[in-house]
Order: structure tokens, then sequence, then C-alpha cells
């Protein structure tokens, strides 16, 4: 009985909590400077950028991998791992990311590989495909998915950039499960050398459209400060990074108006 | 009406499908991989143009004004207009543009030179860029007049849709769920002719007695500059004055933000479009001697309808008319041509200066007496008896920076459709426009359609306000307002009832590859309140809109565009949003073009519905009311083989989503096969 509840209060919560998962709750919402946006971040560059728009893959020139654990709203049992590994090669880059949410009787993962290249000065592409998993314990049916997403970055000028990202433009006729399609669009410019503030905007299907704003400034060197807003049970989200060396520590922070607060924390090394 | 009959009355909702695979395989396939190797040219219409079509979709009362109007823009985009000759007439085919623009471009190529670039067009006073952008799709810079031998060569085009949709495959029907168009054209000098064939989904390819075609239009036509302007024997359309005695085509006042909607030239043109009611057929003339102007037309023509006899007696008489133009059951083969209209006319038209006065008579006659059936208030104004005749005085006059125009029409039961309007440019960034119409209930016209909100000339009061600004370099704002009393009762209202439509749009356009479009809309209206029981009582239907989008070229190969929409009704307060994003690509070393848009909608019912127009193929077009909650993704590709041929191929999928589970899909695929020679 204990774990029934469980379960059923987990899937509650992930229904409950898309802004704190950055959209539907299928895809993991890794990067904790990303949360510090308010996952504005389909347009920027970062290490889990990546895995939100695999096109910015292709500005991921060295080899690099991380860790991210979100816990959301404070919820041991709602808690995310994920693992990411970007692997430069020439003019595309490669990456891999694992995401584990839940926990026994109710577990969710994720893996995907992607690949990133400019297309041209002015575009890069990004694919990954996509594997969910989800197993229940006692007579529920365990779920398996195959999926992919596709992303596109434009720097229209040097200090612009729009990013676009489909996720699962599958007909759902085609597998058994069913699994949500979004589509996320966004903007952002560096105001200033220090200064990077973004707008997107992300609908996925059987959801509302979902607004987000947010910024990123360089309080000083290798320093960064963070802040966002979205739409969605009007969410505000702050967060700070610190580049030490080879290793780049993030802590973000995203409210939910009802729920409470979700941290995450990443550490990156970037190694060569 | 529930939804199920509005969609089949005139929505383009695809419907449930279960196909195979292979098709949404490749689909997915090429949504997936085209950005990774592909780069292509948009053939992008105006955002104002797809903006006008979607409300003419959303125009419940008006079916086949978005066909008209779409089939319109096809026509001017296959035969585009030649800017360069500086004729007033031919610029005019521009129907988009305001007397004030036609005039304008006239006179600037008249005084300053052949235009050889279109971004010339932008600096034309009374143009800006955005209307620049308007027309680019449909003119032509070509300067040279053909010579004798060149014209005098036979030059054909024909085209050939087919297209099938998921829905259509009702096996009650009595043909095919096949869609299928076939055009053909002819020029050879001052000849031209052509035919169209159309067969709707479900309806039979060849029926009747002689065996023809469902829809069968033909014309032959010649165009001269002396006194015989243009001669046309078979189908033709035609247009005078402000259109409310005779007006086949797009119906003034349509969009709030379009000036251009405003005023007209007269006209008589062949018929080449597939509306199956609103023609002519028969013979039309138009001469011209100096500054007098006269068209003369004789038409015999079959209408649908629904025909009954009086209880007693053999008489038969006219019940209603049917103007869907679908004949897919018996009982609906039965309504078609099921009565002849005879109708006949001539407009007189003298110019002075800048002052235009014309004047027109028309009369029609039915077969058959129309008469009116049960105690219905709504009808006690409509047509009874079988014949029509209407009598027309109109007016226009352009002095320095302000256009008047105006109309009367008479019919023979005293009743009048009056139209004043008022246009003036105070400086080459500003345009604003006034208009005001009065059509008494019980005004009846057969050809007519007059500048207003609703598809039927009568029962309306109103004036439309609106103003066109270039409030910066870059920076467009365009607002409308129009406010319109119906006197007497209409359909689902049973009290004389009024309407407000405003709308404010700002463009910005800080280069030539980028736009961002953002416009707020407006509109209440009257219904009866359909919950209550006995004497219904009114309520107020109040619709907020709000839509943004913007659209990059990254190359000149390669476009993007992104939309989203809000939409909240009232007093439900159901509310629907859309995201879409689309591409468009050419590939460099083949001639194959690529359009690709995937979208999701959530909507909490079918009020508040958004349409979204989508590219398809020519002659035919697709604007999806999107409900419920879903996606919503097409892929159209464009051979062009060589100099003579053209292939187009379209798949699209709607995808609803129920309970947080897939629920039905519904598909649709469309072929056009295109050639020149």
């Amino acid at each position: 009985m204990s774990s029934l509840l469980k379960i059923s209060v987990s899937v509650l919560f992930i229904f409950f909590s898309l802004t704190a998962s950055g959209g539907d709750p299928y895809r993991p919402s890794a990067g904790a400077g990303e949360a510090g946006t308010g996952y504005v971040c389909i347009m920027k560059n970062g290490f889990w950028s990546s895995f939100h728009n695999q096109a910015t893959l292709a500005y991921n020139n060295s080899f690099s991998f991380g860790f991210n654990y979100q816990n959301r709203f404070n919820i041991s049992e709602l808690g995310t791992r994920s693992l990411g590994l970007i692997i430069p090669a020439g003019k595309a880059s490669l990456g891999a990311v694992y995401s584990h949410f839940g926990y026994t009787d109710f577990k969710r993962d994720m893996t995907g590989l992607a690949c990133g290249m400019k297309l041209s000065n002015k575009i890069s592409a990004g694919l990954q495909v996509d594997y969910f998993s989800e197993r229940t314990s006692g007579e529920y049916d365990n779920i398996q998915s195959l999926t992919c997403e596709a992303g596109l970055l434009i720097t229209p000028s040097e200090n612009t950039r729009i990013g676009i990202h489909i996720f699962n433009p599958v007909p759902n006729s085609l597998r058994k499960t069913f699994l949500p399609m979004s589509v996320r669009v966004g903007a952002g410019t560096y105001l200033n050398k220090s200064l990077f503030a973004g707008v997107e905007a992300e609908m996925s299907s059987g959801s509302r459209l979902i607004v987000r704003t947010g910024f990123e400034y360089e309080a000083a060197k290798k320093f960064w400060l963070r802040g966002g807003f979205s739409t969605d049970n009007n969410s505000f989200s702050f967060g700070l990074g610190w580049l030490v060396k080879i290793v780049q520590m993030d802590i973000g922070f995203v409210t939910h108006e009802r729920l409470g607060v979700t941290s995450s924390v990443s550490l990156i090394f970037k190694i060569r | 009406m529930n939804e199920n009959e509005i969609s089949n009355v005139q929505t383009f909702v695809p419907f449930a499908v279960k196909k195979g695979f292979s098709i949404n395989s490749i689909l997915l396939l090429l949504f997936i991989t085209t950005p990774l190797f592909v780069n292509g040219q948009s053939e992008k219409l105006s955002e104002t143009i797809t903006e006008v079509a979607e409300e003419l979709a959303a125009d419940d009362s008006d079916p086949e004004a978005v066909s008209t109007f779409i089939e319109r823009l096809q026509e001017l985009a296959e035969n585009p207009v030649k800017i360069n000759f500086s004729i007033e007439e031919e610029i005019s085919r521009l129907f988009f543009l305001s007397d004030f623009q036609v005039k304008a471009l006239a006179e600037y190529v008249h005084n300053s030179g052949q235009i050889v670039s279109v971004y010339e067009l932008a600096n034309i006073p009374g143009f800006d860029r955005e209307t620049a952008e308007m027309i680019i799709p449909f003119i032509t810079l070509e300067n040279k007049l053909v010579n004798n031998s060149d014209s005098a060569r036979w030059r054909n085009s024909m085209i050939s849709n087919l297209s099938l949709k998921s829905g259509n495959d009702d096996t009650s029907y009595l043909g095919s769920a096949w869609e299928i168009l076939t055009k053909y054209k002819f020029t050879s000098g001052g000849f031209s002719g052509g035919f169209t064939m159309e067969k709707d989904p479900g309806e039979k390819l060849i029926s009747g007695d002689p065996p023809l075609p469902d829809f069968l239009s033909a014309h032959l036509a010649f165009s001269g500059s002396g006194l015989i302007r243009r001669i046309i024997v078979g189908d033709y359309s035609a247009r005078f004055g402000q259109g409310t005695n005779i007006n086949t085509g797009i119906r003034r006042g349509i969009s709030l933000t379009t000036p251009g909607y405003m005023s007209a030239s007269d006209e008589i043109k062949p018929y080449t479009s597939t509306e199956e009611n609103k023609f002519f057929r028969g013979v039309a003339a138009q001469f011209s001697a100096k500054n007098l102007e006269l068209s003369m037309f004789f038409s015999k023509n079959y209408s649908d309808a629904t025909i009954a006899s009086s209880s007693g007696s053999e008489n038969n008489y006219i019940e209603n008319f049917y103007l869907a133009g679908i004949h897919n059951t018996p009982s609906l083969l039965n309504k078609k041509d099921a009565v002849s209209n005879l109708a006949y006319g001539i407009s007189l038209s003298y110019n002075i200066d800048n002052l235009k006065v014309g004047l027109v008579w028309s009369e029609n006659r039915l077969s058959l007496p129309v008469k009116i059936t049960g105690n219905d208030p709504v009808k006690i104004y409509d047509f009874t008896g079988d014949k029509n005749c209407l009598y027309t005085i109109y007016y226009n006059s352009l002095v320095k920076k302000i256009l008047l125009f105006g109309e009367l029409t008479v019919d023979d039961n005293n009743k009048h459709a009056f139209v004043q309007g008022i246009s003036f440019r105070p400086s080459d960034r500003l345009t604003i426009n006034f208009l005001f119409r009065n059509y008494n209930p019980g005004y009846t016209t057969f050809y007519g359609q007059g500048p207003g909100t609703g598809s039927k000339t009568t029962n309306e009061n109103g004036v439309l306000e609106n103003f066109t600004f270039e409030a910066a370099r870059h920076l467009f704002i365009s607002g409308g307002f129009d406010i319109q009393h119906s006197p007497w009762l209409k359909y689902r209202c049973s009290a004389p009832s009024w309407g407000v439509r405003q709308e404010i749009k700002v463009r910005f356009l800080p280069s030539e590859k980028f736009s961002v479009d953002a416009s707020y809309n407006y509109r209440l209206s009257i219904a009866d309140n359909a919950e209550n029981q006995g004497i219904p009582d009114q309520e107020k239907l109040i619709t907020r809109s709000f839509k943004a989008s913007a659209h990059y070229s990254v190359q000149n190969n390669l476009t993007l565009g992104t939309r989203v929409d809000f939409k909240i009704v009232n007093p439900s307060g159901s509310t629907g949003m859309i995201l879409f994003q689309e591409i468009s690509y050419s590939f460099r070393k083949i001639p194959v073009t690529l359009w690709a848009r995937y979208c999701l909608f959530n909507t909490d019912d079918w009020d508040s519905r958004i349409y979204t127009y989508e590219n398809d193929l020519l002659y035919s077009y697709s604007i999806p009311a999107l409900y419920g909650e879903g996606s919503r993704s097409y892929i159209m590709a464009k051979w062009k083989i060589r100099d003579f041929a053209e292939l187009r191929i379209k798949y699209g999928i709607t995808t609803k989503v129920t309970n947080g589970k897939s629920g039905e899909n519904a598909d649709e695929i469309k072929m056009q096969f295109r050639v020149w020679f």
C-alpha cells in the first residue's frame, strides 16, 4: 500500500511540476546552470544546453563530462540524477546523456546519443536518438520507447542567437506507448560582454504554451549570476556558477507557486 | 450546428485515418533529416495576406469567400501583373491595393521610368516595405512588349490536382474520395481560352445528362486596346463600382488593417475558379471610347436549389438555394442545377478629369419563383418571386490626397444599398479610411456583394475606420475599427443585433531578412443563448486573440518562421493557443523546394479554435481549424522539371491527444502536375 501511495504521489507530482522539469516529464531537465536561467537555454552554449538543443553541441570543442542532481521539492523520491559526456570529433561533436528519475518502485530512465555539427557560419544542427524506459513495481506494465529530437541554432549576428528544438516529431500511431511531442523556440542576445538575456516559448502536446525569460550575468571573472521567470505556474528561478580551472560548479533553484522549490547542482569537467 | 456539421460545411479539418506507416515514416525521416542537408527558398506570402485568408476561413457565414480569395491570388501568381507597363487597368489586378496605390504606381513608372528592382517599390509614394513585400509574389518587372510573332504564339498551360483526405471515404457517397481538379488555359495574341473541371470528394467523376464532370467551366475571350476592350463567351465574372449590384469576386472591407480592400475598379474577366454558383455563363463585352466605358452582359446559368411544390398544386417553387457546391449524395445531386437564372445588364461609366461616374442596370429572372415557407420571423424580408431588378449609380473622385467613393443601388421593392467612403493620405506615411454602408433588410442581389462583414449585402448598417502608419523607418502600425448593426433578425440571433471588430497590428522589419509581426484582435457579436428554453435571450460573444510571428531568411534558400497564437472566448472563458515552427528550403543543385511545418495546439473547445494558413498546391488551399489538443504537421515538395513542368506533393497529418494519450490521426495527401508549352 505504501508503494502504491508513493507511486501515485510521484506521478501526481511529475504532472504538477512541469515547470520545474522544464517541459514534459519524460525528458530530463538536466543542468543547474540551465535551471538558474529558467531553462532558457536552447540558444545558449553550455554543457547541459547541448542536451536541450543538440545544435549547440557543435560549439562544445572540448572533451567534457558532467554530473547533475536535481532535488525536486526536497522530496528524495522525486530526485533526478544525470550523466553527460561530450566528445569533439572534427566539425561535429558527439554527446551521450543518461538520466535516472525516481526510486525503487517507480523509475524512469532515459539514454540519449547525440550529434551536432555546424552546417555553415550561421547555422548548426543537431540530432539525438532517445531511449526511454519506465518501470513500476507490482503489476503495472513497464514501458519502453524509442524516439528522437532535433534542433537548429542560428546566429544571425555575433551577439544574437536563435534556437529551435523539436522533441519526438513522431506520429504516436507508430508506437504503442504515448510520448508527448514538443516544440521550443527561443532567441537570445548578449546585451554586453557580461550579460546574456533570452526568451523562449515551449509547447508540448496536451499542455499549454509556456513562455520563459532568463538572463546570465558574469559578475566577476568566471563567476555567473542567473535568473529567470516562466509563465507556467509563475515560476521564478535563480542560480550561480563558478569555473575553477577545469571544473565548473553550478547551483540553481526553481520555485513553484504551490509545491515549493526545486534545487539542482551540477559539476562539469572540461578536460581539454 | 455541432462541430461535425460545421466541419462538413466549411472547414478543412482532416479526419481520422488509418493508413500504412510508410508515408508517416518518410515524413518523419524527411522532417528530422532535412535541416541537416538542405537549403531553400520559399514562395512566401505576406503575413498580411495569410491573415486575411485565415480571417475568411473563420467566417462561418461565407464559406466560399476564402476559396475565391486564394484562387484570385493564385491566378495572380501564375499570371503576374506587369507593373512596368504603367497601365492602371493592369496594375488594378492587384486587388488588394487601394486606388491611391494603383494610381501612384502607374504615375511613378510613367514619370520615373521602369522599375528595375522590387526594392524600389517601397520608395513609391503611398507604398512602404510592407506593401512592397505583399505584392512581390504577384508582379513581374518584365518590360518588353512582346512582338507580334511572339504574342501570336500559342501558349498553353495545364494543371491537374489530386487530393485525398481522411474522412472523405464514406461509402454512402456516390463517388470516390478523391478530389480532382484540372485546368487548361491558352493564350494567343489577344485571344485566350480555357476550361476548368472539378470533382469534389464523394462526387461522381461524370454525372448527369449529357454525362459531364460535376463542375465544368469554359471560356473564350478577346482583349483589345481599341474600342473593343474585351469580349468573353462562356463563363465570366464581373464587378462594377462597389459591388452592391454586381460583384462575383471578392467583397470589400474584409480586413480591418488592409486599407486596399476599400475600393475597386470595374472589370469583366474570364471565370476560372471552382466556386459553383457565383458566376455568369453567356456573353459579356466591354467597350471604351475616349472617356466613356460601356459593359454589357447576358447570362443564363443554372443554380443549385431545393425545389418543393405546394400541397394540392403542381406548381413548383424554390424553397432555398444550395450554395455549398457538394453533390456527393443522391439528395444533394437532385439539387444540382435545379433552377435557371437569367441575368443581363449594362454598365456605363464616364470619366471627367478626376471624377468617374457610373450607372448600372441589371435584371435576374429565375425559372421558378422563390417562396417563404414556415413562420420564421427571420425570413420575413427574404426575397420572394422570380424577378429582381437593380439600378445603381456610383462615383469615385480623387482630389489631391482625398479619394471619395460612393454607390447607391435600389431594387424593385425600393429597398436600397448605400455605400459611402473616404480615403485620405495626410502624408506619405499615413493613410486613413472611413466607410459607411447601409443595406436595408429585404434588399436582394443575386450576384452582388457590397463591402461589409457578412456574406449577404442586406440587413446591415455599419461604419469601418482604419489606418496604416509608418511610425519609424522599420516600424509599421495599422489598426481598424468596425461597428455594424443589423436592424432585423438574422441566423442564430432572434433580435436586432450589433457587432464590433477591432484590430491593431505592429510590424517590425529591421532588415530584408527578418520580420516580426504582432497583432491583437477583438470581436464582439450577439447571438441567441442556446442554453435557455422558450423565447431565446441574447448574449455577447467576445473573442480576443493575440498573435505574434517572426520570419527569418537565414540564407537565400533557407527561411524559418515561428508563430504563437493565443485566443480567449467569453462568456465561456475557453482559451486556445498554438505554437508552430516552419521551415522552407531550396536545394542548390537540384530544382527542388521543400516546405515543412510542425505545429502544436491546445484549445479548450471548438469555440477557441485557431486557423492556420498552410502552403499548398496551386489552386488548392489548406487553412485547418485546430481545436482540442494535439499536433499538426506537413511537408510539401516542389520539383521543377526543366522549363516546362512542375510536380508538387504534400503530405499532412493531424494527431489529437485525448486524456493524455494519443488519440486519432488524420492525414491527407495531395499531388499536382503542371505543364506549360
